[in-house]
Formats: C-alpha cells, sequence, structure tokens
C-alpha cells in the first residue's frame, strides 16, 4: 500500500515538475497570433462540433464570449492563463478515448497542442480576422531601392509588393512582354476584344504617342469597354432573360444590361454604382436610370408554376438578394447563416435576418408580371407626360404630384391581387390571379385606408351582370361600394370614389352574377388594386385634362422593365427570424441591422435599403473594396489575389499578397474616388501585369500555377470573348449596342422546358454577328457553346468562373456554324487583302490574329496544310460543289482559317 | 546573360531535347500518345508529369481491383425505398394515423410541416429468387434477377434537399467544387479507349439533374476529368459534325497541323495547358468518329431492342441504359446516368408514389434488367459495377405542406434510410445488407453512409479511399473526405 502510494505521489510530483517545465518552456516569448496560428487549428479540427452549427458539450469556439463562457459543466473551457486547468487542453492530451477530441478522430499533433497551450498561456486573445477589420493605408517599404533588377524592373507600387513576395518565394521577375502579345493582352482585358485598328494605328504604331499610355486610356474611352465589363457584372446579377423555374418564361430586363455597359462606359464611380442598384429607387427625385439600376436585385427568379406559393417565392427572392449582395459586393458566403449562425464566421444566426429586413420590404411578390416595372412611354405618351408633371407642379403639393407620377410610371403602390385570402368559391387563378365566381368572396387583410378616397383597378370580367362589392372589416361588414360591372375586353382599368374611413381595414370583396350557372365558371378576375388620394386639383384649370392624361398613361402600352419599389410605411412587412432558416417556422421579430463584426452603419443613414447602400460603400466597409479589386484582378490575371472570390472568411484561401490587397482596396476608394478605369489603369500599368507570359522549369516547379506571378498572366479566354475575337477577326462583328437580346445560330433542341412556347428563332442580318454579352440568356436551356466554356446558368450569381479546357470546347470552335462561318469569312479576308500568295495571305492572316509575324516553322505548317488541302486527292473529298480554282482556294483557305482560329495562341491571352 | 536570354536558351534546350527524341512528323495522330514517351516531365510541370503525358492513358489502381469500369445509374428526384424494396407491413397497419413525435421531435424536413400522418405502403410485395429478396410489384422485371442484385438497405446521408444531396452522392462534398465520382475514377485509373471520352454522362427524364452539370464536374481535378455529357438525339455531342465543307480527311490534315503549331507554341511558352489543349483537340478529332458509332443504337438487333425496350426514333431511359452498355464494352471507364423525374411528393399525380412513381419505374425496370442480363451473356458483369440510387431516401409519413396534406399520395425528403443497390463483380449476389425499424424511418442495423459507399467502390476498382488523394490547396482531398468505411460485409 505504501509502496503504491509512493510510486503514485512520485508520479504526480514527476507531473507536477514536467508541468513546471512546460510551463516554463511556454513562457511567452513570442507571441502567438490567434489568425495566423490558432484559428486554422480550431477551424480544421475543432468548430465542426464546437461552432456555429453544433455546440457539442456547450462549448463553441466561435465568438469569444462563447469559447470563455461556461460549458455544459458550468465551467468555462478555456481558463485564460492558464492551460493547465483549461478543459480543452485537458481534452486533446487525455488518454481515454471518451474523453480525448477531436472526437473518434486521430489526435492534434504536439506541434498544434503546443500552441494551443500558449495560446491560452498568453491569455487567450481573441483576434479579428483580417478581413473583417478596415482597409488600412499599407506603406511601400523601400528595402528594393538598390536592387537593380527590380528597380529596372518595377513600373507603379503594385511591382513592390510583387517583388517582395517573390523575393520570399526565390523566384525571380520576367522581362516585359513582347509587344505585339501585350497590346492583345491590354486589348482583349479592357475592351475583350482585339484592338480596333483605328487605336491600334494611332498609338501602338506611331511610337510618336506615349506608346502604351495613350493605348490604354484610348481602349477605356471606347464604347466597347463598357461591354466588356458590363459582361462580367452579369454573371454576378445573375442576369437572365427568362424568370427561372420551371416555366422559366421570358423577362424583359435587357435594359438593365444596357445600364451596365453605360455605367462603366461612363466610369460611374463604383459606390455610386452599388448604391443605385441597390438603392436606386429610393435616391431622391430617382432617374429612370437610377430606377433601371435596381433591376439588379430584380434578376432574382420568378416562379410561374401552377400550385407555388408565392410568398415562398417572394421570401426566396428576398433570400436570394441577401446572399447575392454578401457574395458578390463582399466576398461572404452567408447563406449559412439563414440556418444558423455562420460555422466558422463571426456572424449570428440574428444577423441574417436583421440583414434581410432590408430587403424584406421591396414591392415585388412573386407576380406574373414581376411587378412592380418602371413603365417607358411611347413619344407621344411622354410628352403627355411632361405635361401631366407640368400641370402637378402648378396645382397640386408636391407629395401629391410625386404620388401621382409614381403611380403612372410603375403602378406602385397597389395590391397585388395574389395577396387575397379567406376565399369562399373563390381562389388564385394558375395561382397568380384573384377570380370570383357567383356567390364568392375574399379578403385582402389589413389595408391602410388614410387619406384615400378612390380604388383604381386593373380586372377583367368574363360576362355581363356582375355585382360587385367592396366591404370593410367582414364579408357582412360596412359596404364601401357596390359596382356593377359590364363585359370587358381582356384587361381593363376602373376607378370609384368612396367615404374616406380611418385606419386600416380588412377589406372584403363579395361578387354574384346571375348569369353565371356553372358555380365553378370565373365571373371577375382582379390582377392589382390602388387605393388613391383624390387626384389634385379639381377646381383648377386644366383638371379635366390632367385627369385624362392620366387615364391615358395608366392604360397606355408601355416598355417594361421589372424594378425595385419600396413599401410605402402602411404596407411595411415585419422581419422574423426563421427558425432553421425555414420560412414557415417564424421566430423573434427583428429590425434591420448589420453584422455587429463590421462596420455600423454610418451617421445619418437611414435604417432602410439606402442606409444599408451608404454602408456597404463607407469607406469603413473591410470588405467592399477588398472584394471588388480582387475580382478586378482575377479578370486581368486569371485568379484573385484571394483565390476564393466568394469567401474571404477564414474558410476562404488567404490572400497570396495580402498588403498589395488592402494597398489596391485603400488606393481605390481614397485616391481612384471608386474609379474602375483608375483602377484598371494602375494595374495594366504594372510591371507584373506587363511581363512576358514564357515560363520556365524553376517557376512551374515552383508556382505552376503562378500565384506569385513571377511571369505574366497566360489563361484562357472567357466564352464571351472567344466568340467577339472570332467575329472581330474575321471582320463580321456588329457594333451595334444595346436593345434586346439576339438569339445566333445554336444547334436544335436546346431548349426543352416544360409548358414554354418559348422558340429559339435565329435572328436576321447583323443581329447574328453580336457581342457574345447579348446573347439571349435562358437559364433552363443556356447558350450551349457558351456554357461549353464555363459560363453558368445563373440561376443564382456566379460568383467566379472555373477555367476547363475540354474537347468538347475544341468542337465548339472547330464545328459550331457560328465559328465555321467566321472562318471562312476570315479566309476571304486573308485572301482578298492578303497578297497574291498563300504564304503571304496566311503570314497576313496570322498577323490580323496576334498582331506579329508568324514564326517561319508555323508558316511552314500551315501553308503545307494548304497545299495538302489544294491537292487533287484531298480535294476530291471536299465537298464542294463547283470545282473552280477559287472555290478549291477559298475552301483550302476556309479549312486553314478555321486551323488557325483554333490555335492554343488565339485561344488565349498570352 | 539577361532573363530574356536565359529564357530562350532554355527554350532551345528543350526543344533540341524533343527534337532529338521524337520526330516530328506525324503520320497519323498519334500525338498525344507520343507525349508520353518524349520526357515531357522536363517541362517542370506537375500535373503533366504526373500524368506521364497522356491524362488518361490507362493507369494501374493501387491494388487489384474487382472491376474494371462503373455504370451508376443515378435516379434524380430519389425514389420511394417504401414503394420499391423496402417492405413495411407495420407501416400499412399505421396508414393514415398521425406520425409519432418521436419521428418529428429535431427533425427537420423539405416540406412537412406540422404533424403529418403516415403512409403505408402503396405496393404489394413478395419475396424473389433463391436469395429471397423482397421487391414491390412495381418492378416486376428487375424481380427476376433478384439473385444478382446486392442491396443496401439502410444508407443515410445528411442532406435532404435535392442538389446538395446530388452532390454528396457524387463528389463527397455538399458544396459546389470537388471532383466527382467518375472524375477521381479516371484520373486514378485513365480510359481503356483512348477515341472514347473516359467518363461519358447520359441523361434522361426531361431535365437535368438539380444540381446541374457540376455532379459530373472535375472540381479541382484537372478538367479533362470532367464528365462529356452524350445526347440520345440529334447530334449526340453537340458540334460533333464536321461542316459540311469540311471533310474527314481535311479535319485530320487540319487537327495534324494544328498539333504542330501549337507544339510550336509550347516550346515558346512552356505552358503545359498547351500540351492538355493539343491532346483535347486530338480526342475532339478521334470522338468525331468514335462517338457517332457508339451512340448509334439504330444497327442493334432486334432482339436487344425488345429486351431492353429501346427505341433509336425516341429519347428515352432505355436508350441511355443500352449505351451505357455499349460505352462499357468499348473501355469507357465511367458511364454515369441521370434520369430525372422521381421527385414524388404528391403534390401532382406525376409526382406521386402511388401514380408517378409506377410510371417512372415502367420506363426503367425492363431496361435496367436488361443492362444487368446482356452483361452478364456478354462477359462484362464480373468485370463491371452497376449502381442504382438516388441521393436520399422517403418519408413513411404523407407529405404535408404548409399544414395540408397533399392531393396526391407522395412522401417527403427523407436524409435517414433509403435503398441502394449494386451489382457485379466483387460482391455478394443475392444478398441484402442493413435493416430498418418497421416503420422504415431509420436504419437500425448495417447503417452505411454516402462516404461509406463511395469507400466501397473505389475498393471494388482497386483504390483505397483514404490514400487516393489529391494535393489541393496545400491539403490531401479525397473522394470520401474524411469519412468512408468499405462495406465488407457485402465483398465476395
Amino acid at each position: 500500500m505504501k509502496g503504491l502510494f509512493s510510486t503514485k505521489a512520485l508520479l504526480i510530483l514527476l507531473l507536477l515538475a514536467f508541468s513546471c517545465v512546460v510551463v516554463w518552456m511556454l513562457l511567452p516569448e513570442d507571441e502567438i497570433d490567434y489568425n495566423t496560428q490558432v484559428k486554422p487549428i480550431i477551424n480544421q479540427n475543432c468548430i465542426a462540433c464546437h461552432g456555429g452549427v453544433k455546440q457539442s458539450g456547450g462549448f463553441s469556439l466561435l465568438f469569444e464570449e462563447e469559447a470563455k463562457g461556461n460549458t455544459k459543466s458550468d465551467k468555462p473551457a478555456i481558463i485564460p492563463g492558464h492551460p493547465e486547468e483549461s478543459e480543452m487542453i485537458h481534452r486533446l492530451v487525455s488518454h481515454d478515448p471518451e474523453e480525448r477530441m477531436p472526437y473518434e478522430k486521430p489526435p492534434l499533433s504536439q506541434e498544434d497542442i503546443d500552441v494551443l497551450k500558449k495560446w491560452i498561456a498568453q491569455g487567450a486573445k481573441w483576434g479579428t480576422h483580417w478581413a473583417y477589420k478596415s482597409v488600412e493605408k499599407v506603406d511601400v517599404g523601400d528595402q528594393f531601392s538598390d536592387d537593380n533588377i527590380f528597380t529596372k524592373w518595377k513600373n507603379n507600387d503594385i511591382d513592390y509588393f510583387i517583388y517582395k513576395k517573390l523575393k520570399e518565394q526565390e523566384l525571380d521577375v520576367s522581362p516585359v512582354a513582347q509587344t505585339p502579345d501585350l497590346t492583345r493582352r491590354i486589348s482583349l482585358d479592357l475592351i475583350g476584344l482585339p484592338p480596333p485598328s483605328s487605336i491600334f494605328e494611332k498609338t501602338v504604331k506611331n511610337p510618336s504617342n506615349d506608346g502604351l499610355d495613350v493605348y490604354i486610356d484610348e481602349l477605356m474611352a471606347s464604347p466597347h469597354f463598357g461591354e466588356k465589363w458590363a459582361g462580367m457584372w452579369m454573371d454576378l446579377a445573375r442576369y437572365s432573360d427568362t424568370k427561372g423555374y420551371e416555366r422559366d418564361a421570358p423577362r424583359t430586363i435587357w435594359k438593365y444590361r444596357d445600364w451596365l455597359i453605360k455605367a462603366f462606359n461612363e466610369d460611374k464611380p463604383y459606390d455610386v454604382f452599388l448604391t443605385e442598384q441597390i438603392a436606386g429607387d429610393m435616391l431622391p427625385n430617382p432617374t429612370d436610370d437610377q430606377l433601371i439600376a435596381t433591376a439588379f436585385h430584380r434578376n432574382t427568379m420568378t416562379n410561374d408554376e401552377g400550385g407555388t406559393n408565392n410568398e415562398e417565392f417572394r421570401v426566396a427572392a428576398v433570400i436570394d438578394r441577401v446572399n447575392t449582395t454578401w457574395e458578390v459586393t463582399m466576398g461572404t458566403t452567408f447563406a449559412c447563416v439563414q440556418c444558423h449562425s455562420h460555422p466558422y464566421d463571426p456572424f449570428k444566426h440574428d444577423d441574417y435576418y436583421r440583414f434581410m429586413d432590408f430587403f424584406n420590404n421591396s414591392r415585388d411578390e412573386d407576380t406574373f408580371d414581376d411587378y412592380p416595372v418602371l413603365r417607358e412611354f411611347k413619344p407621344q405618351d411622354s410628352t403627355r407626360l411632361v405635361e401631366l408633371k407640368n400641370w402637378l407642379h402648378k396645382n397640386a403639393d408636391q407629395e401629391q404630384a410625386d404620388e401621382v407620377i409614381k403611380f403612372v410610371k410603375t403602378m406602385q403602390p397597389s395590391i397585388n391581387s395574389l395577396t387575397a385570402d379567406n376565399f369562399i368559391n373563390a381562389e388564385l387563378s394558375d395561382t397568380k390571379w384573384l377570380v370570383l365566381r357567383n356567390n364568392s368572396s375574399n379578403r385582402f387583410g389589413q389595408v391602410g385606408l388614410d387619406g384615400k378616397n378612390t380604388l383604381i383597378y386593373k380586372y377583367q370580367s368574363y360576362l355581363p351582370g356582375g355585382v360587385w362589392q367592396v366591404r370593410l372589416d367582414d364579408v357582412n361588414g360596412p359596404l364601401l361600394k357596390e359596382v356593377k360591372l359590364p363585359k370587358t375586353k381582356g384587361w381593363d382599368f376602373a376607378e370609384f370614389s368612396f367615404e374616406k374611413v380611418e385606419g386600416a381595414h380588412d377589406i372584403y370583396f363579395t361578387y354574384r352574377n346571375p348569369n353565371l350557372t356553372n358555380p365553378r365558371s370565373n365571373g371577375l378576375k382582379f390582377d392589382w388594386l390602388y387605393f388613391a388620394d383624390e387626384f389634385p386639383g379639381r377646381n383648377s384649370n386644366g383638371y379635366r385634362k390632367a385627369k385624362n392624361d392620366f387615364w391615358e398613361l395608366m392604360e397606355t402600352r408601355t416598355f417594361q422593365t421589372p424594378i425595385m419599389v419600396e413599401n410605402p410605411p402602411e404596407m411595411k412587412r415585419e422581419t422574423k427570424v426563421f427558425d432553421r432558416g425555414n420560412w414557415l417556422s417564424k421566430g423573434a421579430l427583428v429590425t434591420a441591422g448589420v453584422p455587429e463584426v463590421m462596420n455600423d452603419l454610418p451617421d445619418g443613414a437611414p435604417t432602410n435599403r439606402l442606409g444599408l447602400s451608404k454602408w456597404l460603400v463607407s469607406p469603413q466597409n473591410p470588405l467592399t473594396a477588398r472584394t471588388y479589386v480582387n475580382r478586378i484582378w482575377e479578370q486581368l490575371f486569371g485568379f484573385g489575389i484571394v483565390e476564393t472570390l466568394e469567401d474571404f472568411g477564414t474558410q476562404g484561401i488567404p490572400p497570396t499578397h495580402q498588403e498589395l490587397l488592402d494597398h489596391l482596396a485603400w488606393k481605390f476608394m481614397h485616391d481612384f474616388d471608386w474609379s474602375t478605369k483608375k483602377l484598371l489603369k494602375y494595374i495594366v500599368s504594372s510591371a507584373v501585369y506587363q511581363q512576358s507570359s514564357y515560363s520556365n522549369p524553376k517557376q512551374l516547379q515552383k508556382d505552376p500555377q503562378n500565384k506569385y506571378h513571377a511571369r505574366g498572366p497566360r489563361i484562357r479566354l472567357s466564352a464571351e470573348q472567344i466568340r467577339d475575337q472570332s467575329l472581330a477577326v474575321s471582320g463580321l462583328l456588329s457594333e451595334k449596342m444595346y436593345g434586346p437580346s439576339v438569339m445566333p445560330y445554336q444547334p436544335d433542341g436546346i431548349w426543352n422546358s416544360p409548358y414554354s412556347g418559348l422558340k429559339w428563332v435565329k435572328s436576321e442580318g447583323e443581329d447574328q454577328y453580336r457581342r457574345a454579352l447579348y446573347t439571349y440568356w435562358k437559364r433552363t436551356g443556356p447558350y450551349p457553346s457558351m456554357t461549353l466554356f464555363d459560363m453558368m446558368p445563373r440561376e443564382v450569381c456566379t460568383i467566379r468562373r472555373i477555367s476547363t479546357n475540354t474537347p468538347l470546347q475544341a468542337l465548339v470552335t472547330l464545328n459550331d456554324s457560328s465559328y465555321v462561318e467566321a472562318a471562312l469569312h476570315f479566309a476571304k479576308r486573308m485572301i482578298t487583302e492578303g497578297g497574291s500568295q498563300p504564304s503571304e495571305q496566311i503570314a497576313y492572316g496570322y498577323k490580323l490574329m496576334m498582331y506579329k509575324d508568324i514564326p517561319q516553322e508555323k508558316l511552314q505548317v500551315l501553308l503545307g496544310l494548304y497545299d495538302g488541302l489544294t491537292k487533287e486527292e484531298l480535294i476530291k473529298n471536299v465537298a464542294y460543289k463547283e470545282e473552280s480554282q477559287i472555290d478549291k482556294q477559298l475552301n483550302a483557305m476556309g479549312v486553314v482559317a478555321n486551323t488557325m482560329m483554333n490555335l492554343d495562341e488565339f485561344i488565349m491571352k498570352n | 546573360m539577361n532573363e530574356g536570354e536565359r529564357i530562350k536558351k532554355l527554350e532551345e534546350q528543350t526543344r533540341r531535347l524533343f527534337l532529338k527524341n521524337c520526330t516530328l512528323g506525324l503520320g497519323g495522330l498519334a500525338f498525344s500518345s507520343m507525349l508520353g514517351s518524349c520526357g515531357y516531365s522536363g517541362s517542370g510541370s506537375e500535373n503533366m508529369a504526373e500524368m506521364g503525358g497522356n491524362p488518361m492513358a490507362p493507369k494501374a489502381p493501387q491494388y487489384a481491383g474487382k472491376v474494371k469500369q462503373v455504370i451508376y445509374i443515378h435516379m434524380a428526384g430519389a425514389p420511394s425505398q417504401l414503394e420499391l424494396f423496402d417492405y413495411k407491413p407495420e407501416l400499412h397497419k399505421l396508414d393514415g394515423k398521425t406520425c409519432p413525435q418521436s419521428f418529428l421531435e429535431g427533425k427537420r424536413f423539405a416540406f412537412i410541416r406540422g404533424v403529418p400522418t403516415m403512409l403505408g405502403p402503396q405496393a404489394k410485395f413478395k419475396q424473389y429468387g433463391d436469395s429471397g429478396a423482397i421487391i414491390s410489384n412495381y418492378l416486376p422485371h428487375l424481380s427476376t434477377i433478384a439473385d444478382e442484385l446486392t442491396f443496401l438497405k439502410a444508407v443515410h446521408t445528411d442532406q435532404f434537399n435535392h442538389a446538395p444531396a446530388q452532390l454528396l452522392m457524387q463528389t463527397g462534398g455538399a458544396r459546389l467544387g470537388r471532383p466527382c465520382m467518375g472524375s477521381w475514377v479516371t484520373y486514378g485509373l485513365g480510359t481503356e479507349n483512348a477515341n472514347l471520352p473516359g467518363f461519358v454522362v447520359l441523361t434522361s427524364g426531361g431535365n437535368n439533374p438539380d444540381a446541374g452539370k457540376s455532379v459530373w464536374g472535375s472540381g479541382f481535378l484537372p478538367s479533362v476529368y470532367q464528365g462529356v455529357q452524350c445526347r440520345s438525339d440529334g447530334t449526340p455531342v453537340l458540334f460533333i459534325d464536321n461542316p459540311e465543307h469540311i471533310s474527314r480527311e481535311s479535319r485530320k490534315a487540319s487537327i495534324e497541323a494544328l498539333s504542330k503549331v501549337n507544339k510550336l507554341s509550347y516550346d515558346e511558352f512552356k505552358d503545359p495547358e498547351i500540351l492538355t489543349r493539343i491532346s483535347q483537340y486530338e480526342l475532339a478529332f478521334k470522338m468525331q468518329a468514335t462517338v457517332p458509332d457508339v451512340m448509334n443504337i439504330a444497327d442493334e438487333p432486334e432482339y436487344i431492342h425488345e429486351m431492353y425496350g429501346s427505341d433509336p426514333n425516341k429519347s428515352i431511359f432505355a436508350n441511355n441504359v443500352l449505351l451505357a452498355r455499349k460505352l462499357v464494352e468499348r473501355g469507357v471507364r465511367f458511364v454515369q446516368l441521370y434520369d430525372w423525374g422521381w421527385d414524388t411528393h404528391g403534390t401532382s399525380e406525376k409526382g406521386s408514389v402511388d401514380i408517378g412513381l409506377v410510371n417512372k419505374c415502367r420506363e426503367t425496370d425492363k431496361s435496367v434488367t436488361a443492362l444487368i442480363l446482356d452483361l452478364k451473356q456478354r462477359g462484362l458483369l464480373d468485370e463491371t459495377l452497376v449502381v442504382w440510387g438516388g441521393e436520399f431516401g422517403r418519408t413513411p409519413m404523407q407529405e404535408f405542406r404548409e399544414g395540408k396534406e397533399n392531393i396526391f399520395k407522395g412522401r417527403d425528403h427523407h436524409s435517414e434510410a433509403f435503398t441502394m443497390w449494386m451489382a457485379g463483380g466483387g460482391l455478394k449476389k443475392g444478398f441484402s445488407y442493413g435493416e430498418t425499424d418497421e416503420m422504415g424511418y431509420a436504419g437500425i442495423n448495417g447503417r452505411v453512409s454516402v462516404h461509406d459507399i463511395q469507400a466501397t467502390i473505389l475498393h471494388l476498382l482497386g483504390f483505397d479511399h483514404e490514400q487516393f488523394t489529391y494535393k489541393y490547396q496545400g491539403r490531401d482531398f479525397r473522394l470520401t473526405d474524411v469519412h468512408g468505411r468499405i462495406i465488407k460485409e457485402i465483398l465476395a
């Protein structure tokens, strides 16, 4: 007994001694950094069970207060300063498999455990992940001022940050690319096309100009610039010409695409660019353009499928807006917070719904016609609108005038009939419109009637003899109005006035019609109702004409684009937390707000979408500028400084050049005043961008993906660039800008949506040859030759495309009719413009493509191909009808051109 | 020597090396295979070196596998196990009764809200074959080959929405961005027929699977390993036909020229991606000949069409099944079939377990059965693995949506238990593993996870799922993530 006791005592002593040694060993000389040393260990090993999703044992490591708070055992698992008393450490080193963490997984390495011990010993200091800290100015060091290689190589401050990392990686810089490669690279990057000859001749070929500098400016001044960058943003905006879901019916929203082109062309500062898209409708006296900008968030899908719940899909659209806003503008995957606190990053479950409240008060409700829309008038109606405005200006107060004009332009704020309920013998037809039958009734819950005395409504009456009653509060409540309805020809508009009542009331409709003998037959259908104030200026001159203008403008056919319109106060929706993300299981009421970890709403910003947009573009917002400069970098270099454009959080890939990212973000906000063009010019002027893309074994060995940029970017062109380039080089490209989307050649059988009469009808004339961004985009049947080059269907936003290299892509550029036609056209150009000899013609074509002379070896191969094709035995197999010399020649050159347009160097940016 | 000169010198050295070892005269299109023997590791590219030049060249697995190829039939939308294989007489008794609270507490369903009622099996069940496997009357054909099949009756997943569950089943992760099983397998094994894609995807049912093309994407693996979608009507692969005025011969000449010029570009840039592009163009050229041929089922004998229920004039699932057999016969490594339309919530007749599901079974039962028999008679069944299943199961409860019973008989998504089956080499035939409780709600023994299934498939092909990894972002990734157990109980 005694012996055993002493052995035990000895053991304890030994352990104590050992602990002392350990503690001594852990005495802090260098501080453990939470973000770089501790968080990765936690994310890798602990957070799955002790984080935002699960808090096993009542312990979570996600937030400081949780980690240091009491666990299920009523004491904290981390006791700052005392690793030896901290249950967390005990559990990591325990030998009891029931105790030892990570549970049923291999233990942590001794190294990791030591880091955690040391961290706790040092006080378990929490840290904010770098991406959630405001952007600070980064100084450019001077440690390379005596480095000749650097000073000769560098063009601007970007190069300092690049060079610094290259040195760390023991990599060398590359010399500047050959001029032809560089000019082509810059042009494809800035305008998405090879350089227009006018710009090329004037700048690159004319040495008296300040070469590249002017060239860059000229390209950015070209209207094609906006087309290229609009294309980028369309992925983010999930732009589509259809509504999505099962029926995927058409939607007219191309004016938003055109808005994007113009915004980029006029270099709309990014803060304004975002503000107008998020809250353009809430700006004072918004212009039509600012309203069109809000179509950004009307690219959400609308579900026309019968039997679907409109509220469910309204909520789905709102959720999509929240997720898209975070992913696109702040590089944060927020969607997971919908169901629970973020598994890895400091966003709480409630944060999601507080944020959602910003978006939960727009008028759209999954209606068939995508209400609300901006109505744009034909010329004669526009004149009428101006007259009405002028009259109102003189004869009504500002508020009344604004309300009338707002209604004429947006038909808002009206009540969509699909929000009706309490149906008796009434229902939603195809779940889209309220229909009433003989002896039927329905309700509209809580309609604010203060100050209203007119109801304007869009309806259809199927047969004469109908009597429609509007009652308050109950199906037998006080009668507001009884209306005898004639038969209408399709949809019609009408109004009635009523005695004013105060407050909000349930509105009941009843309908009876003795002519309706079949109880299942519809008698009356509504689209929307608008409770209005009295039309102003009853006793003023011109009242009758003004009222008439109002009606004419309401009834006339207009061009409509879905936009955002905010609910007036009396229609405001409440936002509640969805328990585990389930929209039917509602929890606590929340009000609009931003996550704690982020910057506060700026002073004076209203807590609505407009305030949100101010918060988003505040220089204090740590993510907005970083996300955008990172995206621009990705467009030019093929991958971002943070490769995961969609995730700047702790689960994303850490930045390769964090200082550079912050340098760019700071400069973008403070020096460039959010100018995309200035940012682009800064980057394309850097030495790192202008480097040769030739690689060597050392680079490939050390940095196969070129993350550190020891060479220039060499990446595959995007789907859009590939199409546009082939059209441009062949001479087929249409310069036409803007307008409805077009349908270039597409194989049969691509569009197979059920319940959709939509057909691909090949566009005529130059519309066959428009730039890729004008191609009609159908979510369930996207244009195949572009999806094969990695475009996504855009059901939701595409944050980045993953570039692939497949045989099916080869088949597109070899055989797709668009490319075949371009090649034949190109061959004609080579023959007619290139000189008399095939070798001259091929050399000419190559120069058109690559802006440089064809190397002899390549010319020989292509000439060999041409000669082989024109030989008798081969030509026999060529299905060309006439055997005349020119056809043989054209045919052979057509094959050569097709070959050339498939060259790797042509498909790539070199 | 400055940087430019240095690069130039390197270029010359590499080119000389190339010219010395290989001849540039490309008689026939042997370029990509030639790359394999030309010491291309000198290019310094990890990937190309690792692939030995041709990324699709056949490779040996880690150990001798039982099978060489896979046909994976994924019924997108998730068929109801309770109407097909998992017979629950007790559930029958509870039909129409309120669902016990224990099934609902702390659980979340895709659509069910409130307290639903139980829904008894809609099909009739019998035992078949020597094995006595229980199969429903929805599958009269399959029941005749019960003794060829290996059932997993207690599969579970942790996803209950289609897209993430399909991703989990096919890529081992519920979010976008990971390589799918077919990509892993072709990455590991290459393919036997260089003239066909190694990994073919065929879809039917009118729609792509919910998760879209990502379920056959290559994720972080090189893009050559992504699935190639073939169409069963129109041109079998989009843009496979040469334009009218370009003959096969002139196409051949043009591809040869293209490869040569691209090779010259490679000498300049040393970008390994150029080599990939060369091989992709050559594969495209080969596919132009082989794909239309293999995809043409019109020449199959009448008895085969009879057997499968296939019809060259239509675009139907049965055609894809027949194609799957043709493709594996020609050495395609992985054939993935997706048939859409198995989502039987009871919101419509088509989507009901008593009508829609019967029709889906009718459309597929004969051909799937024929596939097993046909593979067998051709001696291919022992070297092929056929997998059948959905992305999750369906609830023993009748679906309630928004508190109301759906109009038709239907079941909600269910992650706790469902049935899959496999057939082919290395398996215990006529065997059933796993069991669910008497309601069919959850597995009570022999539970297997999605990752277990993946581990087992890899094992049958000769890979240890824990060792079969790809380094990406500094981490070794594998199909089974950090999970998976080989289901040894079903192995022969």
